[in-house]
């Protein structure tokens, strides 16, 4: 079986480890655990909530070089200047797939936008941690993971 | 209530079997019944067969979400390809599964719709979030071909044409910057011929931006 490349972005540190570790152990995947690494050109915690241009190319540039198969995200990075982070990883870095990260202020609508955005999935940060590992796989596969409702609402405005 | 539609005595029966107790079923084995049964019963579910016949596969379906616009459709048939199934989903129904579907399994796909769920497999559902990402493209690069056009105008036309959009009238916008009608005339015949449109109405579309200036042809500049 390939291995699958997993990244994550989250600013939280102690958010971060707990996801890396719970995907360590998953059958056939391989995490990336310093693509936030300070001084390595990615912002520090606390940076990210108001990245300038600049720092937003050095992300996706590090990505590019990383080549992580997927990526997970904040929702609440991914919706900072008008998704403009997710979009450029869409056209830059298309082999990535992006997976958000959510928590229970997050709005449909926000997701959706996300999603329109590019990015494949969404999963709350208090998902049971066999849903990471699931995802990720169905995600590497080209599927794309979202709760049912929500394709629902999704198909909603792709219709109207 | 729930309506079943096939022609096939067995599949009512077995899909009656699986469903039973989540709310009153009614049955209609053609399609002139299902007409009927629609408007009259005005189902919350209805279980459609593919295969009944006279149908007519998606202009059909159509035809009869636009009888009760209200009704969840799930479609029952044999295997389908990806492109078929699509289809199904861009006329608006709610569920697609195997007729001969174990009962349980269709007792979920019913509650599931009941809730507001789509039962899509995942496979399409690349598709769905595919068409959604291609529909945003599209709407930003109107956006973005619109805020250019409208970056040609003057502040006041700008104005008087963002007041358009909003439905107001040349009298309403007149009252509101102080100036005469004739003046508001004046602003939108040239914004009419910077913008290259003929009436209020599609100046209002492309203020709003839900519209195109001429279609994808100016969308380069």
């Amino acid at each position: 079986m390939e291995t699958v490349t997993v990244a994550i972005a989250d600013m939280d540190a102690g958010r971060r480890t707990k996801l890396e570790q719970s995907l360590q152990g998953g059958e056939g995947i391989t995490v990336l655990t310093d693509i936030m690494a300070p001084g390595d050109n990615a912002p520090t915690d606390g940076e990210f909530q108001d990245y300038e241009s600049g720092s937003m190319e050095e992300i996706v540039a590090k990505i590019a070089q990383l080549k992580p198969r997927i990526l997970f995200m904040n929702l609440d990075q991914s919706i900072i200047g008008d998704f403009a982070l997710l979009d450029a990883l869409h056209r830059v870095c298309p082999e990535t797939l992006v997976v958000l990260l959510t928590d229970r202020t997050a709005q449909d609508e926000q997701i959706i936008q996300a999603l329109a955005y590019g990015a494949r999935g969404c999963l709350s940060h208090e998902a049971d941690p066999c849903y990471f590992l699931k995802a990720v796989h169905v995600i590497d596969r080209g599927e794309i993971w979202v709760t049912r409702k929500m394709l629902s609402k999704i198909m909603d405005k792709v219709l109207h | 209530m729930i309506l079943l539609a096939s022609s096939s005595q067995d599949n009512l029966s077995r899909w009656e079997q699986g469903i039973r107790g989540l709310a009153p079923i009614f049955c209609s084995t053609n399609l002139d019944s299902l007409r009927g049964e629609l408007v009259r019963i005005k189902p919350v579910i209805l279980l459609l067969d593919l295969d009944l016949p006279k149908l007519d596969g998606p202009n059909g379906i159509l035809g009869l979400m636009k009888l009760n616009p209200e009704t969840r459709v799930i479609i029952l048939s044999g295997a389908l390809s990806d492109e078929i199934e699509w289809s199904l989903f861009r006329t608006g129904v709610r569920g697609c599964c195997k007729s001969d579907i174990e009962s349980e399994q269709l007792q979920n796909v019913v509650q599931a719709v009941q809730q507001g769920e789509l039962w899509i497999r995942r496979t399409l559902s690349w598709h769905l979030l595919n068409e959604l990402v291609m529909i945003t493209q599209e709407k930003n690069k109107i956006k973005q071909a619109v805020g250019e056009l409208l970056a040609n105008l003057t502040r006041r036309e700008y104005e008087i044409a963002t007041l358009v959009g909003n439905g107001e009238s040349n009298k309403q916008i007149a009252r509101r910057l102080d100036i005469t009608e004739r003046t508001v005339k004046a602003h939108l015949t040239e914004v009419f011929r910077k913008l290259d449109v003929a009436d209020r109405l599609k100046l209002a579309l492309i203020v709003k931006g839900s519209m195109p200036l001429h279609g994808s042809t100016r969308l380069g500049h």
